[in-house]
């Protein structure tokens, strides 16, 4: 449970007045803005639990409301520090909006948080069933690329229609694999309500892990089909 | 993004690329990826089973200039050495040798993890089961 609420800092006490602020954005006793206690992640400055089936129409709303809260525009006669602050927990509220507003930078945020997704050196490798479909894959359309370079008009016509045929069967992978996390969103969601707990709750991360790399490779070969289209 | 010398020499000339026959009991295969950019790496090596050297290598990259420079000096690198020499190269070797910068060290992560996964493999097929050499590998 502990893990999956928002992790406020203990007791944070406004700058100005001393006052607990009890993680409020702005200060009870007195009003004052305050800055965002350590710790506070994406999904707690909106008040929200880290839940990844999230309704954009409400996320909107929170975000309008809090930005016309920390709007600089408010500040322009409070005191430096507030003002600055006001600026800070502004951009910090557009960051925290971009990145929660689309479910593939959320789950990648949520995991990041969680320790569960290693960028750069230390990272695990896929299994080795999926990186040969993607190798396979890769030299499939290479062998595409390479036709392209030396067919005549009337081959390069079959050769376009033989990329389209990549790119729906690619773009067709791209959303069995949408699905399927939207799946696991579903189940994580479910696990939070449920209190489950953290073997639980890595299963799933793992899982969505795994989900986010085939992803990327696919991403990655779709990608590359729509650059031969441009230039076929 | 500018390339250093070294890189742009092997991504125009690579050197051997191509493959070797999967099933050879000699010849260990590597395959890997790196999830951040979805680029793959095949490493290939004929390993005599006598001496333990490392009679050939072939590559194959679908990836960034860097990855492609960095297999093709892996290769190059391989040949000739014993399969405990060639454990010992890090991506930090290949890192200095062809002046990747910070964004491409993970594409030399990627070499040095091909080697481990391409001798785990030979290793695997001669009934060896130490984990010395398994896809997974951390670097320090
Ligand atoms: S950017 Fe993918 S391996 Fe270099």
């Amino acid at each position: 449970m502990s893990t999956t609420q928002a992790r406020v800092a203990a007791d944070p006490t406004c700058w100005s007045c001393g006052a607990a602020t009890g993680g409020e954005h702005f200060c009870p006793a007195c009003g004052k803005l305050q800055p965002l206690p350590r710790g506070t992640d994406y999904f707690a400055l909106f008040g929200l639990t880290r839940k990844l089936c999230l309704d954009a129409a409400e996320l909107e709303k929170r975000f309008h409301q809090l930005s016309w809260k920390l709007h600089p525009d408010n500040f322009v006669r409070a005191g430096e520090y507030e003002r600055e602050l006001s600026l800070d927990r502004a951009s910090q509220l557009n960051d925290a909006y971009r990145v929660l507003r689309d479910p593939i930078s959320r789950v990648e945020y949520l995991l990041a948080r969680e320790g569960m997704r290693k960028e750069g050196e230390h990272k695990q490798q896929a299994p080795p069933e999926l990186l040969e479909e993607i190798f396979e894959l890769n030299e499939w359309l290479d062998e595409l690329r390479i036709a392209r370079q030396t067919s005549s008009n009337g081959e390069m016509m079959a050769l376009r229609g033989k990329l389209e045929a990549a790119r729906k069967n690619f773009e067709e992978k791209l959303r069995a694999v949408d699905a399927e996390l939207d799946g696991v969103f579903g189940q994580w969601d479910a696990a939070l309500d449920a209190g489950a707990d953290d073997a639980a709750r890595k299963k799933l991360m793992t899982r969505m892990n795994e989900l986010l790399n085939r992803r990327s490779y696919i991403r990655n070969l779709a990608a590359n089909v729509q650059k031969e289209l441009a230039e076929a | 993004m500018a390339y250093s010398d070294k890189v742009i020499d092997h991504y125009n000339h690579p050197r051997n690329v191509g493959s070797l026959p999967k099933e050879d009991p000699n010849v260990g295969t590597g395959l890997v990826g790196a999830p951040e950019c979805g680029d793959v790496m095949k490493l290939q090596m004929k390993i005599n089973p006598e001496t333990q050297v490392i009679e050939e290598a072939k590559f194959k990259t679908f990836g960034c200039g860097s990855a492609i420079a960095s297999s093709s000096l892996a290769t190059e690198w391989v040949k000739g050495k014993t399969v405990e020499e060639a454990l010992a190269i890090k991506n930090t070797d290949i890192v200095r040798e062809l002046s990747l910068p910070p964004v491409k060290i993970h594409c030399s992560v990627l070499a040095e993890d091909a080697i481990k996964a391409a001798i785990g493999d030979w290793k695997r097929k001669k009934g060896d089961t130490t984990p010395a050499a398994q896809t997974t590998t951390t670097h320090g």
